[in-house]
């Protein structure tokens, strides 16, 4: 601003003055201005740092906050995620609880339906029940009935199946053999009873009864006696029977039946030891008869005399074979048969044997020949092979009508003896050929138009033949005659 | 001099007959019809051979043969029995039985040709 000044030199000094004053305090001003501007400047850079450091920390928070935002994104997303599955979940519980709602009625209906149905039950049941009780207990009636029966039978029963194993046994069948009760189910019946024969030789599987009827599907006995052996090893003689079981057609198995026969063996034996005894007391008087009609043979008689002490000494000789017969046969049966080996001329014996049947040869016109190597010896029974000769040449002879042949051969083949009896007799007929060993049998075509005949002949020949080791078959055809072959060692 | 034979044996018609036929070949026949008698008949005698029974009353063949053994008797003896079994001959031929023979199985002339081995 600019000021008057009073005097011209006066005035330019205070002037000068005056502006220099003004002046310094510009500068003073100016001074201060800096200062100032310059704490505005450090104030200002220090701003700028806080700001710099705000900036930082805000955006450190910036990237927090991002990582939130990212993380409530996801989170927010896993949320809408569950929200639709609740949704769905939802929506399934309600279609469920729907048809739980349609399902209890369903079930409602149905509990009405089956309480109506239970009531219907519950009186069936009952009819049910005691038509049940009264069918029980016929049933049971029967079964009792049927357990009576089998618990009765005095002879041991036992079924199988067809394996031969055990289905059933009756008490009488535990009684016997000392088993318990049910101790032998579904065991195999030739494993539980051994069966040995009259020396003790035990029975081997393929030869017993069941095992044949099982094979051949038809009924089979013993013939001779065969034993059982209790559980606790002792043994008792039996006679059994087994016969097959068919459902239909098929075999389903076999029912055996046997019996305790210790009391029948006894009452054998007391009956073979009268027969011995019996025998004996026929065989000395028979002897003096035999005797007297030989002696009188060789005396002086008339034509009629001789033909009468003939028949009365042929009759007394016979009878004296059919008491040694009896004799034997007792002792075969008694089992107590040994055979007594000695040397034996073959010639010799049949050419006796033969004499004895002269007589009855020569009425029938029958020929006879021997066929036999000189001088022969063989090592056997003496007694037991001229019975088994004479009866089959005696069976040659008399089953051979008149004018036939008869002729008997004798060869050594290796260590035995062969011997054919071959007849151009009657035969025996196809359909009784296995009868042959049998005892008391007699071929149908035989037994009335020949002469008599006790069939115990070849039953006894059958026995014998076992007892000195060999074998015996034959061959026969009806009407043209028979050939018996005896092969046994020498 | 001509042999003698005993004879024991209870059958008295077979006996006789026995007796009948050895006489034929001029031997001395004794006849016993039990086995006491044939022992009594040892005791006085002991003949060339015996005929000996075994079935026969008061004592058996056996009781005889046992009574020779126990006297020693230098006696053959030949048994004529009907028994068969086994066991009988076996019996026999433990007391030295010198033969064994099933009367049955012979007939009259059978007899000698059995026993003339023994009489030499």
């Amino acid at each position: 601003m600019r000021k008057t000044i009073p005097s011209a030199s006066n005035g330019i000094a205070l002037k000068l003055k005056v502006l220099a004053k003004e002046k310094e305090d510009v500068r003073r001003k100016l001074v201060v201005t800096a200062r100032e501007k310059e704490d505005v400047r450090r104030k200002l850079v220090i701003t700028a740092k806080k700001l710099r450091i705000k900036a930082a920390q805000l955006a450190v928070t910036a990237r927090e906050k991002e990582d939130v935002r990212n993380k409530l994104v996801k989170t927010a997303e896993k949320l809408r995620l569950k929200a639709a599955q609740l949704a769905v979940t939802a929506r399934e519980k309600e279609d469920v609880r729907r048809k739980l709602l349609v399902t209890a009625k369903e079930k409602e209906d149905v509990r009405r339906k089956l309480l109506i149905t239970a009531d219907e039950l519950k009186m069936s049941r009952k009819t049910l029940e005691k038509k049940v009780l009264e069918r029980t207990k016929d049933l049971e009636g029967i079964r009792a009935k049927d357990e009576a029966i089998l618990a009765s039978i005095g002879e041991g029963l036992v079924a199988t199946d067809k394996n031969g194993r055990i289905l059933l046994v009756n008490k009488a069948c535990e009684r016997l053999l000392n088993w318990k009760k049910g101790e032998t189910q579904g065991k195999l019946l030739s494993k539980v009873i051994s069966m040995t024969d009259s020396t003790g030789k035990i029975i081997p599987e393929p030869e017993r009864l069941i095992t044949k009827t099982l094979k051949d599907r038809s009924t089979t006995t013993t013939t001779t006696t065969m034993y059982y052996k209790r559980k606790d090893g002792t043994s008792f003689p039996v006679a059994i029977t087994v016969a097959p079981i068919f459902n239909g057609k098929e075999l389903i198995g076999a029912v055996k039946v046997f019996r305790d026969i210790t009391k029948e063996k006894e009452i054998e034996k007391a009956r073979s030891e009268f027969m011995s005894i019996a025998s004996h007391q026929l065989r000395t008087p028979l002897t003096a008869i035999r005797w007297v009609l030989s002696s009188l043979k060789r005396e002086h008689l008339t034509e009629e005399q001789a033909k009468l002490v003939k028949t009365a000494h042929e009759t007394s000789m016979n009878m004296a074979s059919t008491i040694r017969r009896m004799l034997m046969i007792s002792h075969l049966e008694e089992d107590g048969m040994e055979p007594e080996i000695e040397q034996v001329i073959l010639q010799k014996e049949l050419e006796k044997i033969s004499r004895l049947h002269d007589a009855h040869r020569q009425r029938n016109g029958l020929e006879l020949a021997l066929q036999c190597p000189q001088d022969l010896m063989v090592r056997t029974d003496k007694q037991l092979l001229i019975e088994i000769l004479d009866n089959l040449l005696s069976n040659a002879l008399k089953y051979t009508p008149r004018g036939g042949k008869v002729k008997v051969s004798v060869a050594k083949t290796g260590e035995m003896i062969r011997i054919d009896v071959a007849d151009t007799g009657y035969g025996i007929p196809q359909e009784e050929q296995k009868r042959i060993p049998e005892k008391f049998f007699r071929a149908s075509n035989v037994a009335s138009p020949v002469e008599a005949g006790t069939g115990i002949g070849l039953y006894m020949v059958y026995n014998i033949v076992r007892l000195i080791g060999g074998t015996i078959s034959f061959v026969s055809q009806e009407n043209k005659g028979t050939t018996f072959t005896l092969l046994f060692p020498s | 001099m001509s042999k003698h034979v005993l004879i024991a044996e209870d059958d008295t018609a077979l006996a006789d007959l026995m007796a009948n036929v050895l006489s034929k070949y001029n031997i001395r026949v004794t006849i016993t019809y039990n086995g006491k008698e044939t022992v009594e008949a040892l005791e006085k005698e002991v003949p060339d051979l015996l005929l000996l029974d075994i079935l026969m009353p008061v004592l058996d063949g056996h009781g005889v043969m046992r009574f020779i053994r126990e006297k020693q008797l230098e006696c053959p003896v030949i048994v004529l029995s009907n028994l068969s079994d086994k066991e009988t001959k076996d019996r026999c031929k433990e007391m030295q039985a010198q033969n064994f023979f099933v009367k049955n199985d012979l007939d009259d002339d059978d007899l000698w040709p059995a026993i003339e081995g023994y009489l030499r």
